[in-house]
């Protein structure tokens, strides 16, 4: 799986989740959902824009 | 005659809606806890028990095949005992993974650090629903 691929499934999941849990009305719940997700999904999106000129360091040794 | 001022109400607060104890809260979260989306079905919101039931559980799924760390207790890292204890709020699957499967997760796994973001949201979801199903059960939710 991509990297991307598993934080919008990430993301499903925990916006679903809220989203049952925060709110009972179908519109509400509609609504909270795509701020949650798309918010979630966005915001990652450009945190890794900003990260991208930043090279990364070389790679955590296994312990 | 009466006094004009009697006729004016004072801004009156909300009045809060009281609804009836469903169930025993005390059993509402623990079957919360045991089984994510139990407490709901206790309580009878069945549709929502089974999402919330589906959605832990697929987040446990999708962590385990990620070979995810499912955190235990570690010497000298205090933060792994804090861990362990979000870990095991998804309850019995964190017992199951344990004991039956034996599983401990692999950290050369590619995918190591998202199963373990996953695993450990699982266990941190279910804590809220043990909250959600003892306001529910204490009829302070619907």
């Amino acid at each position: 799986m991509s990297h991307f691929l598993l934080m919008v499934v990430y993301a499903l999941i925990v916006s679903l989740f809220f989203t049952l849990l925060w709110r009972r009305e179908r519109k509400e719940q509609i609504k909270l959902f795509l701020q949650l997700f798309l918010g979630m999904v966005g915001g990652g999106l450009l945190v890794a824009y900003l990260m991208y000129p930043f090279p990364p360091g070389p790679p955590a040794p296994i312990p | 005659m009466a006094d004009p001022a009697d006729s004016i109400s004072a801004p009156t607060a909300p009045v809060p809606v009281v609804r009836p104890q469903v169930g025993n809260p005390y059993l509402a979260g623990v079957l919360a806890w045991l089984i994510p989306g139990l407490g709901h079905i206790y309580v009878r919101r069945w549709r929502r028990g089974l999402a919330f039931f589906l959605l832990i559980l697929a987040s446990i799924w999708i962590g385990c095949a990620l070979q995810g760390n499912l955190y235990r207790p570690q010497a000298n890292q205090p933060l792994s005992v804090l861990a362990t204890f979000g870990a095991m709020g998804m309850g019995l699957p964190y017992f199951i993974l344990r004991s039956v499967f034996d599983y401990a997760g692999k950290i050369a796994a590619p995918g190591y650090e998202y199963g373990t973001a996953f695993l450990l949201t699982g266990g941190l979801m279910n804590l809220l629903l043990v909250l959600d199903a003892w306001d529910i059960a204490r009829g302070k939710k619907d």
